[in-house]
């Protein structure tokens, strides 16, 4: 059958079993968007306001599904829009496949107009990426590239196509994609070896991350940790891997997390650790994390090991395979004294509540209070910033792939591309995001598209009129000169929503609260919530950069 | 403990695939002080050579980090005391007429072949050990060297093991 590249870029996404791509027109992918007028009944497209939203929009989408997510944009800026969104999906390991176009073959290379090398530019942010400058390449390249990006450590991979690559007829066969199987290293004696080790310890935790989502591997850690009796602590990646309402679960680990998990990985003797990555903002000093613990370490990227952390044992391969491997050989264990120390920290370390307040709201408190009108399966999306850590220090977590947050790159302006991108991929379920008003003025223009949808999002504004995180570390280490950091701007947020068709809403403080969500979350209506929260409010505890839970801080000013 | 180590990837002979691999050796940090690319053994892929200094976990990352590279198919160290590692200089080196036969004394050690006789100068030609090639060129510094080109280390390892073992 001939088709022309367009056409054969829309067969090879429903060979792949693609029915929703993020994205926006120009151009370079007229060809293109005119195939997609001719799906329009097997693929849908989503319209962004602007093409980062849309590449949010795609990762949003593969998080929440385990699917890989399709952005498309034109050339030029269309392409460089993508680039913050291609960088987040990629320090967090999100399979998302972006098909740019390019000008045509004979313009590439003269600083055409909307010409950009992005291969050149997305290189150190992607898996890999491809430029198509023969259509008989372009079906393999389309399926590899799928491949590429949902094996191993998944990751983007971009697909740059000139457009006379677009329009030029081929011959196309559908070709069935085959399942993806992920080569376990590791093998039995691997397992009895890293089990001699769990026997030889008394004291150990699991540290998990995202690896754990990404693997669909909730199960087998659950397992595993009930087998052996052993308290686990989530990376702020890992949230919603495991249960936190189970008995073993100790909280988050790292910056922002909590005394117990600090003092559990202090007096530990084994950490087994299991798709994490010992990033900085766990591992503050990377010499003295788990200083008196062995540490085991299962991932699928090799690289992963001793790269930032000296560990003592990996097992390498997918984690369903790795976790079910170590879970046969190690022995049941109970470990009551451990687990009753554990809790004994739990119960220290409190971070006092701040009074109640005529003007505020507690962030605290909203968050608890969204929590009581969310199913265990609605999605939690976040921006970055204060907010972020309160989710991830207050909202109770119990299933994987309910939530969205950047925590590699750390993208504001992610959180609202992002929940679209959740809202669509989940017509059935709610989906939540809390933003700051910082975060949220960067890429609010999303909104459009929400209304556009009309997409059930309830978007919660913490609006405490600063850019808190940063004015928090100005406080703590720069002698409180909140350099840019105090804008207090203007922005009525209830009434941007209503100029973009979106209803608005406002909280003052902690009374109002509950009855203002109840209205909110009485419909499937998209809506803004312009919660105010006060400027002084910090994200405690906190374990200072480069430190340990030794120098922890719980009280400020 | 900090030292050298050659390194040899197998590799897809795609466009930009040595933008790829110089772009990651530039982005984590590696340090390197020579790479050398050429058609390998089999079609449609190369081989490239590379010497990096760093401990032992250095070693271990480059290779890890290599190997995540699509086009890159295979990564080894080649072991110091088990491989032959060769290197080709030219080297114009600067005469007054009078220092001639003290040059060709040196140039004669290391088996360099006088390939150009210029005005004021003596272009010549010499492979080895890297080793070698650097105690040359630092002897040649006496006399002043005005110009010259290194290849970059090629080398392989003895014995029948081959980093494309998977590809005939």
């Amino acid at each position: 059958m001939k088709l022309n590249g367009s056409e054969i870029i829309a067969e090879c996404l429903l060979e792949q079993g693609v029915d929703t791509v993020f994205g926006y027109p120009g151009g370079a992918v007229l060809n293109i968007y005119d195939a997609l007028y001719k799906y329009s009944d097997k693929i849908t497209h989503i319209l962004s306001a602007h093409e980062q939203g849309a590449a949010h929009a795609a990762d949003g989408y593969a998080r929440t599904t385990g699917k890989c997510g399709v952005v498309i944009a034109t050339s030029g800026p269309g392409a460089t829009n993508l680039i913050t969104g291609i960088a987040t999906a990629y320090m967090d390991s999100v399979p998302v496949v972006a098909i740019t176009g390019n000008v045509t073959n004979d313009l590439l290379a003269r600083d055409s107009f909307q010409e950009v090398d992005i291969c050149g530019i997305s290189m150190p942010v992607t898996k890999h990426n491809f430029i198509v400058k023969d259509v008989k390449d372009l079906a393999n390249v389309i399926r590899k590239a799928f491949r590429i990006a949902m094996s191993g450590r998944k990751g983007p991979v971009l697909i740059d196509i000139p457009k006379d690559v677009t329009g030029a007829l081929c011959e196309y066969e559908a070709v069935k994609p085959e399942p993806i199987c992920n080569k376990l290293i590791s093998d039995k004696a691997d397992f009895e070896a890293a089990a001699d080790i769990i026997r030889s310890c008394e004291r150990p935790m699991i540290y998990m991350g995202g690896g754990i989502v990404s693997a669909d591997a909730a199960a087998e850690l659950i397992e595993l940790a009930e087998k052996l009796d052993c308290p686990v602590a989530s990376s702020v990646m890992g949230l919603g891997g495991f249960p936190q309402s189970h008995r073993l679960y100790i909280g988050t680990i790292g910056m922002h997390g909590g005394y117990e998990t600090g003092k559990a990985t202090d007096n530990c003797d084994l950490i087994i650790t299991a798709g994490a990555r010992f990033s900085d903002r766990v591992a503050g000093d990377r010499e003295k994390f788990g200083k008196d613990a062995k540490i085991i370490q299962l991932d699928i990227d090799k690289a992963e090991i001793n790269k930032n952390v000296k560990i003592d044992y990996c097992l390498l391969g997918d984690l369903k395979d790795t976790l079910r491997g170590l879970t046969e050989a190690v022995d049941k264990t109970e470990r009551p004294e451990w687990i009753e120390q554990l809790s004994q920290w739990g119960k220290n370390g409190q971070v006092g509540e701040t009074p109640e307040s005529e003007d505020y709201a507690h962030p605290y408190h909203v968050i608890e209070a969204v929590r009581a009108l969310t199913q265990d399966s609605d999605i939690i999306v976040t921006d970055v910033g204060q907010h972020q850590m309160w989710v991830s220090q207050k909202y109770r977590f119990e299933q994987p792939r309910t939530w969205c947050t950047s925590g590699g790159l750390g993208t504001m302006g992610y959180g609202l591309g992002a929940a679209v991108g959740s809202a669509v991929a989940h017509p059935e379920k709610r989906v939540v995001l809390f933003t700051g008003d910082g975060s949220f003025h960067m890429n609010l223009n999303e909104l459009a598209t929400v209304c556009s949808y009309d997409l059930n999002i309830k978007i919660i504004v913490l609006n405490n009129t600063v850019l808190g995180m940063v004015r928090q570390w100005q406080k703590l280490f720069y002698g409180r000169r909140f350099s840019q950091t105090d804008p207090h701007r203007k922005t009525d947020f209830a009434k941007l929503a209503e100029a973009f068709g979106v209803k608005g809403m406002r909280i003052h403080n902690d009374s109002d609260a509950e009855e203002v969500l109840g209205q909110a979350f009485a419909d499937n209506k998209p809506v803004v919530i312009d919660c105010r929260i006060s400027p002084d409010e910090n994200v405690l505890p906190m374990i200072p950069p480069g430190k340990t839970v030794d120098d922890l801080i719980t009280e400020m000013e | 403990m900090e030292n050298k180590q050659i390194i040899g990837l197998f590799v897809h002979n795609h466009p930009g695939v040595l933008l790829r691999v110089t772009s990651l050796i530039s982005r984590r940090g590696f340090n390197i002080d020579s790479l050398t690319v050429s058609p390998a053994a089999v079609e449609g892929y190369s081989r490239m050579t590379i010497r990096i200094s760093g401990d032992d976990n250095q070693v271990e990352q480059f290779i890890n980090q290599m190997m995540k590279i699509v086009d890159v198919k295979n990564v080894e160290a080649l072991p110091d005391d088990n491989s032959v590692a060769s290197e080709l200089i030219l080297v114009k080196v600067k005469t007054d007429g009078q220092n001639n036969n003290d040059i060709l004394a040196v140039t004669s050690k290391y088996h360099a072949s006088l390939v150009n006789l210029g005005e004021s100068s003596m272009t010549f030609r010499a492979s080895g050990k890297p080793g070698e090639i650097d105690t040359l060129v630092s002897e040649l510094r006496e006399f002043g060297i005005m110009e010259m080109a290194r290849t970059g280390i090629a080398a392989l390892e003895n014995g029948d093991n081959c980093l494309n073992k998977d590809k005939e």
